[in-house]
């Protein structure tokens, strides 16, 4: 980083520079040590500041110089001042309208890959940076358990308890907060909707040294009367209205009074959460002791190391087991197997997205790379066709650094101009990108071109403008009067390397691209692949928060209602089959019980299954097949005879070896008694990465006495009408339960869509920066070997007078060109092999070192290398040798 | 810069910096930062570019650092300090805000 700096500050005028430029490095040293300090947002704030500041003091200290030299006589040479630096960029200009080609062509390449970057940038900036957009996110932590041997899962979230437990280890942490999301009911006088929220802790809001906008706060005294609205929820519930502080309205049920607005950019622990109802965890007689799956997080003092934690937090624990009364069991998991696990904050936040987000940036950034590449290639060509220029030039007094800097000012228009297409390609390309990328993705909404992404185009530019002209800067300094002479014929050995070089250089940067791309194109087609065990064509599917409506109390009534309603959307046109789940595939999981098959009396029997519920015709309209016995009929459900129906896997479990039909099993702890009617195939229930859940499905039935009995299930419907039905839908369910909302509304289409969204987003980049990696290697190796065969149309010339066949020349260039490419492809494979590993979380069933990927690309590239160095290799064959040896 | 000119913001807050004794470079930052309320950030280019317009127009001079100066690891500290004509500039353009201020205070009251 410090690198620019030193640059920038080499380039500032020498009386200042010499006088002062050690103090302004050191002061900027300063500074990025101290921002590193707080966090990663503000580092890149301070760098962006500091080098926008050295780039304004070079063009301020040229207009109006502050330093004249110790002597205090002020320095009037032409050498330093603005004048010169204006008559360098004129003589550029000039320079380069005088050759259009170029400069159009190494504007429109570095645009076009800064202007990627800038897109990517703004999209990842926040994800990355800084995704919880709170103060020192380095010191939030998440903690979680495991306990080897228990039977538990290897990671599960903490509990009330253990939360209670770790507040107290005041010396370790400032705050200890838990947190949650879900969807529940948020009624206005003149609106009721199902929307996210999440009911934390009061500390949570302190924990993350968050600052309300409006009102105050939550605290442990609200006890449970309370709601915090997000930014959000103000505007769209509330039309931004100030007055409604201190207003109650009913959530979930209960009434809460507004005590405080969010700021906008305040979403925890995702962006969509609309509000928050703040419940205090107390150590009194209603603590729930041993259950697990609380997310705990927490704030650690100043000085503590991560590492320090789990100790504690483990010796914590077991004094569980002398405040309360706990089983046997879970004692011994408290005193022996407990194993705390504690991370980072924004990794649990991030989860899945942080990996592809870095993906993407790197993709874009080789791109860059690889398009500096080919402009200091085209430079470098231009360099040594002006070599004559130069030397006269030098000849006639202009010094080392002249030189230099009129190559310079030469690349800082080109940087400039190409900083403004970046602008222009992000602009148009960011919505696009915006519209691909995962929904959930957090500080996604707040993408867009602004200080930030403008930053990182300017800092871009002026890098890859340093990274550009460097080497034809340092060749042309080289230059002396003496080349005068000599200039403008042959090709000097080392710029040959220098240009073959950064062909291979490019070659192998695009070969680890393709082979990205490659891999997770694979695994793409492979989840395609996938029998999910279901078909989601053709299928709608909805909830209704019936519960919510007045009179609905028992499973008796909820029954009721489903069963009428299956019927009305029966009568839909075109609805062919209608059923509902309670838990749909894709969209919801499924909670586990113990189940028993009858007679077994081992200790340990049974074994741990998800469970549902079902009606009407859901296996047929999920296209699920029914491998053995029946399906539920009518009169399951109007009259609970007690049968259930096993997937092949849960019947494999609770019966190995058997028939299952006819047999019986008991749940949960021998309450309830039912028997088998049916096998079905495995579903996969929550993606397509997933192994199956062995699944057992009970009847909803009429007869339900309990409260919280099939409340709201989601209703599939099987109609080639799938995709328009909602508001069909809608109608008839505001006429039959006006007050319950309808929400989880989807396609399974599109459920099964979003459910690759992170593998198609990342495969969409991906791809898009490979074909701009192969677009740019392959005008590259054009470029180059085009160059090698004009510069040597002498000799070929002669060769052929001499009697050389066409054939054997366009052997010689095509050789050149393919020993270039194949060094390129030997080190991008070496690198994409080192480096695909980051890519495993993505891919599906495909190895990261994929033998065939690899062949593939490989033998791809050497193709195109061929391609491009054929047309060359023919042009070179067709020189005539009387002409060439004429001209010369 | 001339004294008819009066001062920039900056140089006004660098010079005040220095007012209670000599400075180094990023202990003027801080100052800089902190007395105007955070307002004004200097980064390293811009600080150093006024040091050396104050010193050309002899309001500033580099001085030895002082003895109880803490030692700084790495390269010595460059510390600077306000000449006579630099403290005297500085009271006057003090005397100027307060003149302003006040008569600011009596039109509104007035409104």
């Amino acid at each position: 980083m410090i690198g620019i700096v030193r640059f920038l500050v080499r380039l500032l005028p020498r009386p200042f520079r010499e006088e002062f430029g050690d103090e302004v490095v050191a002061q900027a040293e300063t500074e990025l040590t101290r921002a590193r300090a707080v966090s990663g947002s503000a580092l890149w704030r301070a760098y962006v500041t500091t080098v926008a500041d050295l780039v304004w003091s070079n063009i301020a200290e040229r207009w109006r110089p502050s330093w004249f030299g110790r002597t205090g006589v002020v320095f009037t040479g032409g050498g330093e001042g603005m004048e010169q630096w204006i008559r360098d960029l004129r003589w550029a200009a000039r320079s380069l309208r005088s050759s259009g080609g170029f400069a159009v062509t190494v504007v429109m390449v570095l645009g076009l890959a800064i202007g990627v970057n800038t897109a990517i940038f703004a999209v990842v900036d926040e994800v990355l940076l800084n995704p919880l957009e709170v103060e020192e996110p380095g010191r939030l932590v998440h903690i979680t358990a495991s306990a080897p041997g228990s039977g538990l899962p290897d990671e599960f979230g903490s509990s009330a308890e253990l939360y209670l437990q770790y507040s107290e280890l005041d010396d370790l942490f400032e705050s200890v907060a838990t947190y949650n999301w879900f969807t529940a009911t948020f009624r206005t006088p003149d609106r009721t909707e199902r929307v996210p929220m999440s009911a934390p802790t009061p500390s949570l809001f302190r924990m993350l040294g968050a600052e309300p906008a409006l009102g105050r706060l939550p605290v442990a005294d609200d006890e449970g009367m309370a709601v915090v609205l997000s930014h959000s929820a103000f505007q769209d519930w509330f039309g931004g209205d100030e007055r409604i502080l201190g207003r109650s309205y009913e959530i979930m049920g209960d009434s809460r009074s507004i005590v405080g607005v969010m700021p906008e950019g305040f979403g925890f622990p995702n962006e969509r959460v609309l509000l928050w109802i703040p419940e205090e965890i107390r150590d009194d007689g209603d603590l729930e002791v041993g259950r697990f799956g609380v997310n705990v997080a927490a704030r650690l003092r100043p000085g503590i190391s991560m590492d320090a934690v789990p100790p504690r937090l483990e010796a914590a624990a077991r004094l569980v087991t002398e405040r309360y009364d706990v089983s046997a069991n879970y004692e011994r998991l408290l005193l022996e197997q407990h194993r705390a696990i504690v991370r980072p904050l924004a990794d649990e936040i991030m989860g899945d997205v942080a990996t592809p987000a870095r993906i993407m940036l790197g993709a874009v950034l080789i791109v860059l790379l690889i398009a500096c590449a080919n402009v200091t290639n085209l430079l470098m060509v231009r360099a040594e066709r002006r070599q004559g220029d130069f030397a006269v030039r030098s000849a006639i007094g202009a010094g080392r650094n002249d030189l230099a800097r009129a190559q310079l000012a030469e690349v800082s228009l080109l940087a400039a101009a190409a900083g403004a297409v970046a602008v222009g390609v992000a602009w148009v390309s960011l919505p696009a990108l915006v519209s691909a990328a995962p929904p959930n993705t957090p500080g996604l909404s707040g993408a867009s071109i602004g200080v930030g992404a403008l930053a990182a185009t300017f800092v871009l530019s002026v890098a890859s403008a340093f990274l550009c002209g460097a080497l034809p800067t340092l060749r042309s300094a080289a230059t002396t009067a003496v080349g005068v002479g000599s200039a403008g014929r042959g090709v000097s050995r080392r710029s040959r390397w220098g240009r073959d070089g950064l062909v291979v250089l490019q070659t192998a940067m695009a070969l680890v691209l393709l082979v990205g791309s490659g891999l997770l194109m694979r695994s793409f087609q492979q989840l395609r692949a996938v029998d999910p065990g279901y078909d989601v064509d053709e299928v709608f599917t909805f909830q209704i928060a019936i519960e919510d409506e007045p009179g609905m109390e028992m499973g008796t009534d909820f029954a009721r209602f489903h069963l009428d309603f299956m019927d009305q959307l029966r009568a839909l046109p075109q609805v062919e089959r209608v059923g509902l789940v309670n838990n749909v595939p894709l969209d919801e999981g499924v909670g586990s019980t113990r189940f028993v098959a009858e007679g077994d009396i081992a200790e340990d029997a049974g074994s741990q299954l998800g469970r549902t519920w079902v009606g009407g015709d859901y296996f047929d309209v999920m296209g699920i097949a029914l491998l053995e016995g029946r399906a539920f009929d009518e009169r399951d459900h109007l009259e609970n005879p007690g049968f259930a129906i096993l997937s092949r896997t849960a019947a494999q479990l609770l019966f190995p070896g058997e028939d299952p039909i006819g047999r019986r099993f008991t749940w949960p702890e021998g309450e309830s008694i039912e028997t088998v009617i049916g096998v079905v195939e495995d579903v996969m229930q929550y993606s397509y990465r997933d192994e199956v859940q062995p699944l057992v499905y009970l009847p909803m039935v009429l007869q339900w006495d309990e409260e919280w009995g099939l409340s709201s299930p989601a209703y599939v419907v099987k109609s080639p009408r799938a995709a328009d039905l909602a508001p069909e839908v809608r109608e008839l369910a505001r006429a039959a339960a006006p007050t319950a909302p309808m929400y989880s509304v989807f396609t399974m289409q599109g459920l099964a869509a979003d459910s690759m969204v992170s593998l198609s987003f990342a495969l969409l980049v991906l791809g898009v920066a490979s074909a701009l990696a192969l677009m740019l290697g392959t005008v590259g190796l054009y470029g180059v070997l085009s160059y090698v065969v004009a510069q040597r149309s002498r000799e070929i010339g002669v060769r052929m007078a001499l009697g050389a066949e066409a054939e054997r020349v366009q052997r010689m260039v095509v050789t050149r060109g393919m020993r270039v490419v194949a060094l390129g492809v030997g080190i991008g494979l070496v690198v994409a092999w080192l480096s695909a590993e980051t890519l495993s979380a993505l891919l599906f069933e495909v190895q990261s070192a994929d033998a065939t990927t690899f062949a593939v690309v490989s033998a791809a590239l050497v193709a195109v290398g061929m391609l491009a160095s054929y047309v060359p290799a023919r042009r070179a064959s067709l020189i005539d040798p009387v002409e060439t040896l004429r001209d010369g | 810069m001339t004294d008819s000119e009066g001062l920039t913001r900056l140089e006004y807050h660098v010079l005040l910096a220095m007012a209670e004794g000599p400075r180094y470079g990023y202990a003027i930052r801080d100052a800089v930062e902190e007395e105007s309320a955070r307002t004004l950030t200097p980064r390293a280019g811009t600080l150093y570019r006024v040091i050396a317009r104050l010193i050309t127009s002899g309001l500033v001079a580099e001085i030895q650092p002082p003895a109880e100066a803490e030692p700084h690891p790495g390269r010595p500290r460059r510390y600077y300090a306000l000449t006579e004509r630099g403290r005297t500039q500085l009271s006057d353009e003090a005397q100027r805000m307060r003149d302003a201020a006040a008569l600011a205070r009596r039109r509104l009251r007035n409104a």
